[in-house]
């Protein structure tokens, strides 16, 4: 996917940049974010910058002609911000510079990256964690073909001989959120086009979308599940079609505390690893038992990832709740994993 | 080979197999097996059908005696909690086991939270399958234990030395292989009894038993069995270490009759030089090994009625 490649080019500029930068940045400033970084040293930050605004009120032009308006409440609300906060980011831009160097945090950058997320509610803010190097993209549907190769990074990150260079893609997001309405399953279920329900094996509807490919769980409390997305705003997007399907049934839903639960990515080394040895000296974190499963499990603590590593090179990373921690896990485990390869 | 009053095969009272002419035979993947566990790149196969009889027998052995127990406490199936009360007498493979259904607990969540369709099919199953096998080892140990030492094994964190030396033994292996070798290394240590389930059963054989074993209690032996083949491969090992004599061995000159038996004289020599010749395990080191794990030495080990009574010491538990 050609989204994938931009979050690959910032993670090679982060790596490859990391000496440049002088003073350790600030938990708040490191967001590595297409949109929000600033480039002081850049030859032409504000020619890359306003193509970037050109990329972003695009992008997000285009997901509000995605029809939401008939959701109330909080949403509309987001939708001003978003317009507030664009016109926002065009004055803060020459600004900008100055006060990175100074090392100021910048709420403005945090609010952009609420808008281009366009994610209301608190939930948003998950996204813009430390470390959260691409909290924004609204659509995938647009990928950004931006010159990042000189982007400065914000956060001090290992040497370039040990930056993988690999990023692991996303397979599945699981995420839950509420529609604040009690739901007739069985009227949902009768007027729903591929939906099921099966009230003796499991209290729920399962509903499918295929744009984007996705699975949604709606029980009778309001409470919905989606799986199956590829990305935040995928996931985030699945769930407002699902509710809106809901809605038009006749349901006063909302779209109250949308979270995400699991994120699940994958990525391959290219090389083979011998598990016995790590299975050794990393005792207390792994687990392999090939009779069982062939994969090692291993509970890395900080983040809190279980990553399944195979003997042919692949690793699955799940159990995270934002992407910066699958990104954080895999550079965590790529030194290690190089020290077991088969050669 | 030696079938003397010593072998311990011929007391066996169940029928081991090789007269019946059993169709199903596991003697191929048990040459695979073996070479994971620690042995050498291709294991004999006369050592592999002496392996498959030793387990059968033993498996056999233990489902009647799961069996009793389960008619014991009124049951119509063989379940976890007859194979676990068996064991419950030797606290490190009661670990072992506990750890090895937790962990099979562990990867179906995981598992789970990865493939969405598994994920909705763990969901329509209705019941909730989170941890089962850790849930009926706690309920039954619960009710079992008197002095709360069976209880402390859940929380208890000491490594398991036995499975320590065969993670080092692997990692020793490993070091060597190249990238191949590696790749079939671990293909074989994929195998399982577990995977080949239909056939497990079949070889099995509890046609004879009254009551059956349920779904459980058959994880539950494909993992005896794989413990079984793992604990004899590693007492074949050291037997054939100690038949190697080593210099400054104040011990050399004494080793035992019935040892004697099992060597023969070009074996001997060949160990005295320092390097056996062959890799392999050889049959008589399974003898060996079963031998001396069956012979209870100790002061009182002729009046040890318990040990009489088994005919058999299991080596799974």
């Amino acid at each position: 996917m050609e989204g994938e490649e931009t979050y690959l080019e910032l993670f090679l500029a982060r790596c490859a940049a990391q000496d440049d930068l002088a003073p350790p940045r600030s938990p708040l400033l490191s967001p590595i974010v297409p949109y929000d970084v600033y480039i002081p040293n850049s030859s032409n930050p504000e020619t890359t910058f306003n193509s970037q605004l050109e990329e972003v009120t695009e992008t997000s032009g285009n997901f509000s002609s995605v029809d939401l308006s008939f959701l109330p409440d909080e949403l509309t609300q987001e939708d001003k911000d978003q317009t507030l906060i664009r016109s926002k980011h065009e004055t803060e831009e020459n600004c900008k510079t100055k006060s990175w160097q100074s090392g100021l945090p910048l709420p403005s950058q945090q609010d952009v990256g609420l808008a281009l997320n366009s994610s209301g509610g608190s939930n948003s803010h998950s996204h813009l964690h430390p470390g959260d190097a691409d909290s924004a993209q609204p659509s995938p549907e647009k990928p950004l073909s931006l010159p990042l190769a000189s982007i400065t990074p914000m956060t001090p990150v290992t040497p370039v001989s040990e930056c993988s260079g690999i990023v692991p893609q996303l397979q599945n997001i699981v995420s839950t959120v509420n529609l604040a309405c009690k739901l007739d399953l069985k009227k949902i279920a009768l007027h729903a086009k591929n939906a099921e329900y099966n009230p003796k094996r499991f209290a729920a509807v399962i509903m499918r979308i295929r744009e984007p490919r996705t699975t949604a769980l709606i029980f009778s409390s309001g409470k919905m599940v989606c799986t199956g997305a590829k990305s935040e705003e995928l996931s985030r997007l699945a769930a407002r079609k699902y509710a809106r399907v809901v809605q038009k049934l006749g349901f006063p839903a909302r779209f109250l505390d949308f979270k995400i639960q699991n994120m699940v990515g994958s990525c391959d080394v290219r090389f083979p690893i011998r598990l016995e040895g790590l299975v050794l000296t990393h005792q207390q974190f792994s687990s392999y038992e090939p009779e069982l499963f062939p994969g090692l499990i291993y509970r890395m603590v900080k983040p809190r990832i279980v990553l399944l590593i195979f003997v042919s090179g692949k690793v699955v990373l799940t159990g995270a709740k934002e992407r910066s921690e699958i990104y954080e896990a895999f550079e965590n485990i790529y030194p290690i994993l190089k020290g077991f390869k088969k050669t | 080979m030696n079938n003397t009053a010593a072998s311990p095969m011929s007391t066996a009272t169940s029928s081991s197999g090789r007269s019946t002419g059993k169709s199903v035979s596991f003697a191929a993947e048990l040459q695979s097996m073996m070479f994971s566990l620690g042995d050498s790149r291709r294991p004999l196969h006369e050592t592999a059908v002496l392996v498959e009889d030793v387990v059968h027998t033993q498996l056999i052995n233990l489902l009647q005696q799961a069996a009793e127990v389960s008619q014991l406490r009124g049951a119509r199936v063989i379940s976890a909690e007859d194979l676990l009360f068996l064991i419950r007498k030797d606290k490190k493979k009661l670990r072992r086991l506990l750890k090895y259904m937790f962990f099979r607990d562990y990867k179906s969540k995981i598992v789970k939270g990865i493939d969405e369709d598994d994920l909705l099919e763990d969901k329509l199953s209705g019941s909730n399958n989170a941890n089962k096998r850790q849930k009926i080892a706690q309920d039954f140990l619960n009710s079992i234990d008197q002095t709360g030492e069976l209880l402390a094994m859940f929380e208890d964190d000491e490594i398991d030395e036995v499975k320590q030396e065969r993670m080092e033994r692997a990692e020793r292996q490993t070091r060597i292989m190249d990238s191949a070798q590696y790749a079939e290394f671990c293909e074989s240590r994929q195998l399982s009894f577990s995977k080949k389930a239909s056939k497990f059963r079949d070889w099995l054989d509890c046609s004879s038993l009254e009551i059956k074993p349920n779904v459980v209690a058959m994880e539950i032996l494909a993992y005896l069995a794989y413990e079984t083949v793992a604990q004899l491969v590693d007492l074949a090992l050291l037997v054939r270490q100690d038949m190697v004599t080593k210099a400054g061995d104040p011990f050399s000159h004494a080793i035992s009759a019935t040892f004697i038996q099992y060597h023969s004289s070009a074996e001997s020599t060949a160990a005295c030089g320092g390097e056996a010749h062959s890799d392999a395990i050889q049959p008589c080191h399974i003898r060996e090994a079963v031998r001396r794990y069956s012979h209870k030495i100790g002061p009182l080990s002729p009046f040890t009625s318990a040990y009489r009574r088994n005919g058999m010491a299991f080596l799974a538990c």
